[in-house]
């Protein structure tokens, strides 16, 4: 069986080569036919790869543990849950579950552009199986999953060997976030890949216009998306398990994780600036390229061990091929860049400072001085290493002072950008749109100092926080009033009307509260309390309002661990308000022990208890309490993130309207009357 | 002196004391908070020292513990700083220090947007150069549609 799965691999790293050499003959020779065959192999490699996939989790739920992988990575006492989501828990099986990932987009991305595009499908197509050829090569090559364990018998033949048992799944990942988290953030990374084709392809082609981006808008958007929920799964996974009440330690993995994030909401901002004026062509072509070259460093640092890291893969010399072909990916890009640079001149230029254009453009050097400054901090340690020859730490703190001035002006940014017109905004646009939100944020100011809000950075965040939340609110109104009285219909459903006429630019607005909501939930960090105490039965611990008194302790065991745990009452006002049992779990396959923190968590805070083991001294249990407020919010926000993005994917509802006569109230006059003209002078489609 | 007015004595004594300690505690562990979130804890777990919950760290009690010491020893903030980097190594503290090398640290953030801004503006005077030149010189058009646009204004006046 392990024979089938290394064979499909085997198969499927041929047809992504046949895929690239018969792609690039159909080009040059310009043979439809090559061409159609090489997107048939494309897509086959899916169902190779999909086959690969199914083998080992079949070798997972059966116990095979005579295959490395599934000894190194399950147990038998492992639930079926956690058994499925082992295909990923280690270097191996998460680079065949990558390139499942990235073989999926390719199929759908093949099929459904197989009558669409004669003359950028081929291009696009030999960069997505160059992409595919790279993880295949590391699949069957360099870190196979389907390796047997093997011993020597007594003649010193190397024989197959198998084990009663495997060391089971590490714990850290025995949590049903885990299941999710992975894949999501994998199928981020991997999506990325369809724009960066595309973008290549159509560079290396000189296709004309902006159809690729048109045509990749979406599928950015989905890789956008998913990266976005895999970070936010990834540091809610670390708040609910690692147990050290925070979500986001600036650690180099999670910090490789956002990084295309950020430079991906660069582009889905500046690429509307060459949907409507033609502006910024090679500045989006080299955001892209940048996003799938960050994706390919991120991956190199959390698999090569560059960076110490508790999330990272163990060291190994895979960080050398990741180095090589990303080497490649830059020779390759700069080249094509260098080859074609006078396709990509503007057509358009700035008409003014205070319009729409430089809105884009400030949020994007906003959001690449955050890129640079993650990424610098990140990579300083092995940098300070190479140069002085010591290693230094970068922490929480660093990245905090530096990163924190940042997002304040990209909110800022978030609130005004919308406002202001293509081409040029008037002072009398720019004060009609901006006195209310800057005249709330203000009041919401003034009344947090007055409750004694002292921390100057969360004080700001609440006043961009309202502003924002209002510039967006006043959009919405806007135009859903004139709906409304147009209509005859009440202000929710023209609001709804509204969001559907213009997805794209509303579920825009949606993704920018959601921001908000984060933004918010981060900034409650700075009112933290924690106290940690040693308790017996019967004593208790304050924190807040809340009085915190031991119960009991208790032992739990299954086949799989033992747990031990504290029962914890919590009271408010001298009255019971619940029980809380936060644990720690001794896991017998893999002998190590792990805290299950326990959460009570509303809208206005966390009660997060931490059962944080015996005292050294003492050997008294010693329990750590937090008391963190808006933390929800920014769970709340991730939600509202995928609602806004989920929508800003969807088409536009058509409507009679624009059949109407020119003389017809429009809906854009209240909303920025400075956009018609440019409608009318450069009629390019997207909507903003 | 009576026992009684000693008694009196030795608690108002006790008093000064227990209120002099307290606020005096209470400072202690807020220097010793806010310093643990200086350094990073050294058992890999990258995390800083104050965060580090590790299950079964041999590392982070004893740092704790080291470092309550030296504020209740009244040692400076520096003091203790340097006192923990000669122990560990520089890779103890949570932030590169603003020497040598490290410097850069702090420089290359403030640096890169600073060049950023300075191309983004030049790129921007270019662009509004370029536009204004092309206003000046009028848009290129054919005699054929200028006839055509002749002919239609003339229509349009004529109705």
């Amino acid at each position: 069986m392990d024979i089938f799965g290394s064979f499909a691999l085997i198969l499927a790293l041929l047809a992504a080569v046949y895929a690239f050499g018969a792609g690039i003959a159909g080009i040059v020779k310009r043979r439809p036919l090559l061409t159609r065959s090489a997107r048939h192999a494309g897509m086959a490699v899916f169902a190779l790869i999909t086959v690969a996939v199914a083998v080992l989790e079949y070798f997972f739920f059966t116990d095979n543990f005579a295959m490395a992988y599934v000894a190194a990575h399950s147990n038998r006492a492992l639930p079926g849950f956690y058994k499925f989501a082992a295909l990923w828990a280690g270097q191996e099986g998460s680079l065949l579950w990558w390139s499942w990932l990235l073989s999926t987009y390719v199929f759908f991305a093949l099929f459904l552009n197989r009558k669409k595009h004669p003359e950028l499908m081929p291009y696009a197509g030999v960069v997505m199986a160059g992409v595919q050829i790279f993880f295949l090569t590391l699949n069957n090559f360099v870190a196979s999953p389907f390796n047997v364990l093997a011993g020597a018998d007594a003649g010193g033949v190397l024989r197959m060997a198998t084990i009663s048992d495997g060391h089971g799944l590490n714990p850290l990942l025995q949590y049903p976030e885990m299941v999710i988290h992975p894949p999501m953030l994998y199928l981020g990374y991997t999506g990325f890949t369809i724009p960066f084709a595309f973008a290549l392809g159509a560079l290396l082609g000189r296709y004309p216009g902006e159809k690729w981006i048109h045509i990749t808008r979406r599928w950015t958007m989905v890789a956008w998306c998913f990266q976005g929920i895999g970070v936010l799964l990834g540091a809610h996974w670390a708040y609910a398990v690692l147990g050290w009440g925070g979500y986001w330690a600036w650690d180099p993995v999670e910090n490789a994780a956002l990084l295309p994030w950020i430079t991906g909401t660069a582009f889905l901002h500046s690429v509307m600036m060459q949907e409507k004026r033609g502006m910024m062509k090679v500045w989006n072509v080299w955001l892209v390229f940048v996003t799938f070259m960050l994706c390919i460093l991120g991956t190199l640092l959390t698999r090569s061990g560059m960076v110490s890291s508790v999330h990272a893969f163990a060291q190994s010399s895979i960080g050398n091929w990741f180095v090589g072909f990303l080497a490649i990916v830059i020779i390759v890009c700069t080249a094509a860049y260098w080859k074609n640079r006078d396709y990509l001149r503007s057509d358009n230029q700035l008409d003014s400072l205070v319009s729409r254009e430089s809105s884009f453009l400030f949020n994007n050097l906003v959001l690449l001085a955050a890129c640079f400054a993650v990424l610098w901090g990140t990579l300083f340690p092995v940098l300070s290493e190479w140069v002085s020859g010591s290693k230094i730490s970068v922490g929480p703190p660093f990245f905090n002072k530096v990163n924190i001035p940042i997002a304040l002006f990209l909110l800022f940014l978030t609130g005004v950008g919308p406002l202001l017109a293509w081409r040029k905004t008037s002072f009398d646009s720019l004060k009609r749109n901006f006195t209310w939100p800057l005249a709330g944020g203000m009041v919401a100011g003034i009344v947090a100092l007055l409750f004694g809000f002292r921390s100057v950075y969360s004080l700001m965040c609440l006043i961009l926080g309202v502003f924002v939340t209002l510039t967006i609110a006043s959009e919405f109104y806007r135009g859903a009033r004139v709906i409304a009285a147009r209509d005859n219909v009440n202000l929710l459903s023209a609001v709804g009307e509204l969001t559907m006429r213009n997805t794209r630019r509303y579920g825009g607005y949606i993704v920018h509260f959601a921001m908000v909501l984060i933004f918010i939930g981060i900034a409650g960090s700075a009112f933290d309390q924690d106290v940690q105490q040693e308790m017996n039965v019967g004593e208790t611990l304050k924190i807040g309002s809340y009085s915190i008194q031991c119960q009991n302790f208790d032992v739990v065991a299954n086949s799989n661990y033992r747990s031990e745990r504290a029962a914890l009452e919590v009271f408010k006002g001298g009255r019971s308000e619940m029980m809380l049992f936060p644990e720690r779990r001794f896991f017998l396959a893999s002998e190590v022990t792990e805290t299950i923190v326990a959460d009570q968590s509303t809208p206005l805070r966390d009660l997060y208890l931490v059962y944080a083991g015996r005292s050294p001294e003492t050997n008294r249990p010693v329990i750590h309490a937090y008391l963190k407020p808006l933390v929800k919010w920014i769970w709340f926000g991730g939600m509202v993130l995928v609602l806004g993005t989920g929508l800003a994917m969807l088409p536009n509802r058509r409507t009679a309207l624009v059949l109407r006569p020119v003389s017809e109230p429009s809906w854009a006059e209240g909303v920025s009357t400075e956009t018609s003209p440019v409608r009318a002078v450069a009629p390019r489609s997207g909507d903003d | 002196m009576s026992s009684r007015s000693l008694k009196i004595r030795v608690l108002v004594l006790a008093a000064v004391l227990i209120g002099l300690m307290l606020p005096a505690n209470a400072q202690e562990a807020a220097r010793a908070k806010s310093l643990s979130g200086k350094l990073m804890c050294v058992c890999g777990c990258n995390q800083i020292l104050g965060a580090c919950n590790h299950v079964g760290c041999s590392y982070s009690h004893g740092m704790l513990k080291e470092l309550d010491e030296r504020v209740a020893r009244n040692e400076s903030d520096d003091l203790t700083l340097q006192g923990f980097v000669q122990e560990y190594g520089p890779t103890v503290l949570a932030e590169p220090p603003t020497t040598g090398f490290s410097r850069t640290a702090w420089i290359m953030p403030v640096v890169f947007p600073g060049v950023s801004l300075y191309l983004l503006w030049e790129v921007v005077r270019r662009w509004r150069q370029r536009s204004a030149i092309a206003s000046a010189s009028g848009p290129s058009v054919s005699a054929e549609m200028l006839a055509r646009a002749q002919r239609e204004s003339g229509r349009e006046s004529d109705e």
